[in-house]
């Protein structure tokens, strides 16, 4: 088919050849130049019947800024290439340029649903670099307030994912839990979303009154809540069955595919970093690491809900445990770590998260490399969707919890 | 520090070891050469004694002098997170094999290494960039990409500026390489 040609009879407006005159722009999917690369002259060569869908930048179910790129045949998916980079910031090299303190801050963007642990990976690397021990008091608070993070974070989950289903009241119960334990952190940290609360060498802040006093008030009724927000979605029938057997994984596809955390555990590894490879205090806490076999959407669903009541277990105990002392090491205000190399991961709501920094004897990292758990799953995408419909890509996604501010870093 | 897993590597991969094994805290440290990339991995990942089945983390990284590519493991065998250093590619054309061969989900940190370093990974089906548009040409996690208000290192303790005309009076008349690149020492 040619354009219209410009001095001939002009076709009416809705003539869809009109739109072929115009140049190619952003959200033309197919991309303005030979394919560089054999996967993507492969992505981009349709077959018969095929056709391209973009998906994104700004769709209200990509949690962020996403845009996929879905080659179909009818209503099928047949394969997809996520367009990553529209959040992309430079963090590393941000941290790069700034002296190890300031690193806190910089990598609390990240993860902007569960910002502790993004500044938790980053805080034990640069410990091991400078060789700090750091206070046990301040080694529980850390677990406390982390684990309280994770529990929003996945409580917040359970509302995205039931949203993406089609569903709207979950998220509604979602963010009355989430919005407690963000009142608490607020009162601990100060902030409600970025943090700021890891320092090298311990904590910004001891537990205080009011943080106190919003916990128990939450912990005396938090299972019981937690069990009636559950009601909702596992004895729903529309949602069991909808999201059972969707974007199924097996085991050797999963470690294949680097995945970790949560989405790892649903193809039956028990891998989890706080017991794998343990850091800070957990060898001393009693917890379970719960797997299933299913490696579907729902078996992931139910995995972050077990762990909800994993990180309520935690969290008694801590409360139990907590010791009295300092809350920070003594440091130096400038820190000049000894040259040397360190990789510190740990677990985080969607997994592994780690951090491996270079010190060149500078007051600045000379290399900081962060890894996200969100980045590997969202590659797994790929692979879960193979021939499923274009319904069910978000539910698949949201499955997995990416989170648009880490995989873009 | 597992000094058990320092002695069986060293066993396996002698001849292969471009350096000493270092261990510190919970990690071991070993170095390769990048020809042997593929030949390391396979072993670590297929023998029953090592069984690294988990890339915990692959990372780029300029020393100022060369490239290196860094591998993280993990393995139930031992206590110990192993880091597997591809080291001395070339600053010029930096090229290791890649890893997706054993890891699938490497492809996307290999291409974040290329996008950010310039480092080639052959056997990567998908080599693009994943950040940056792809009309972009620098590659900005090099050591000689300055930040405009990079101003901490500058010798002068001003503003280092990266565009010519705004070069201050000691850079001005030289040329337009960077005076002072951060380098990791040995």
């Amino acid at each position: 088919m040619t354009a219209p040609s410009r001095t001939g009879p002009q076709p009416s407006a809705d003539d869809p050849r009109v739109m072929l005159d115009r140049d190619i722009g952003v959200f033309e999917p197919v991309p303005p130049y030979p394919p560089r690369t054999e996967r993507e002259a492969e992505f981009y060569t349709l077959g018969d019947g095929q056709m391209l869908l973009n998906m994104g930048p700004q769709h209200p179910s990509t949690h962020g800024v996403l845009r996929v790129v879905l080659k179909l045949d009818g209503e099928k998916v047949v394969d997809l290439d996520p367009v990553l980079g529209y959040l992309h910031r430079g963090v590393e090299k941000l941290c790069e340029n700034a002296d190890y303190h300031q690193v806190i801050s910089q990598v609390d963007p990240l993860e902007y649903i569960s910002s502790l642990f993004c500044e938790w990976s980053p805080v034990i690397a640069f410990e091991k670099l400078l060789d700090v021990d750091v206070p046990r008091r301040a080694e529980y608070i850390r677990v406390l307030s982390g684990e309280l993070n994770r529990i929003a974070s996945h409580a917040l989950f359970m509302g995205w994912f039931a949203l993406d289903l089609g569903g709207l009241t979950p998220i509604l119960w979602s963010f009355i839990e989430r919005d407690e334990i963000v009142e608490m952190l607020a009162a601990l940290t100060g902030q409600r979303m970025l943090f700021n609360y890891f320092r090298i060498g311990g904590v910004n802040g001891d537990l205080n009154h009011e943080f106190m006093s919003r916990l128990g008030d939450w912990m005396s009724r938090a299972t019981k809540q937690i069990e009636s927000n559950l009601t909702l979605l596992n004895q729903n029938e529309i949602f069991v069955r909808r999201a059972r057997g969707l974007g199924v994984i097996d085991t050797a596809g999963a470690l294949r595919m680097c995945m970790t955390g949560p989405n790892l555990r649903a193809t039956g590894v028990p891998f989890d970093v706080r017991r794998a490879h343990p850091y800070s205090v957990y060898p001393e806490l009693d917890f379970d690491v719960p797997t299933r076999t299913e490696g579907d959407s729902l078996a992931r669903y139910l995995l972050r809900m077990e762990e909800i009541k994993q990180s309520i277990r935690i969290i008694d105990q801590c409360l139990h445990q907590m010791p009295d002392g300092p809350i920070m090491a003594k440091l130096p205000r400038l820190l000049r770590p000894r040259p040397g190399r360190a990789y510190a991961a740990i677990e985080g709501p969607r997994g592994q998260y780690s951090t491996y920094a270079i010190s060149d004897g500078t007051d600045q990292p000379f290399r900081m490399r962060i890894h996200d758990p969100s980045f590997i799953h969202l590659q797994s995408v790929g692979v879960l969707m193979q021939n499923n419909l274009i319904a069910d890509t978000m539910a698949i996604m949201a499955s997995l919890d990416p989170v648009m501010g880490g995989v873009d870093k | 520090m597992d000094r058990a897993l320092k002695g069986r590597l060293e066993a396996r991969f002698g001849a292969m070891l471009a350096g000493p094994i270092r261990q510190r805290h919970d990690e071991t440290e070993m170095r390769i050469g990048p020809g042997d990339v593929t030949e390391v991995l396979r072993a670590l990942h297929d023998e029953p004694d090592f069984r690294f089945e988990m890339l915990s983390d692959l990372a780029g990284v300029d020393t100022g002098d060369h490239m290196q590519v860094v591998y993280h493991l993990w393995s139930d065998s031992t206590a110990d997170w192993l880091r597997v250093i591809a080291d001395g590619l070339s600053r010029e054309d930096p090229r290791a094999p890649s890893a997706t061969f054993l890891w699938k989900g490497a492809e996307w940190m290999e291409r974040e290494a290329y996008d950010m370093f310039g480092i080639t990974f052959e056997g990567n089906r998908d080599l693009r960039r994943i950040y940056m548009p792809p009309d972009y040409t620098s590659f900005p996690l090099r050591k000689d990409f300055l930040l405009p208000d990079d101003a901490a290192r500058s010798p002068g303790g001003g503003v280092r500026h990266m565009e010519r005309g705004h070069a201050p009076a000691s850079r001005a008349e030289g040329s337009d390489a960077p005076d002072t690149i951060r380098r990791l020492g040995a």
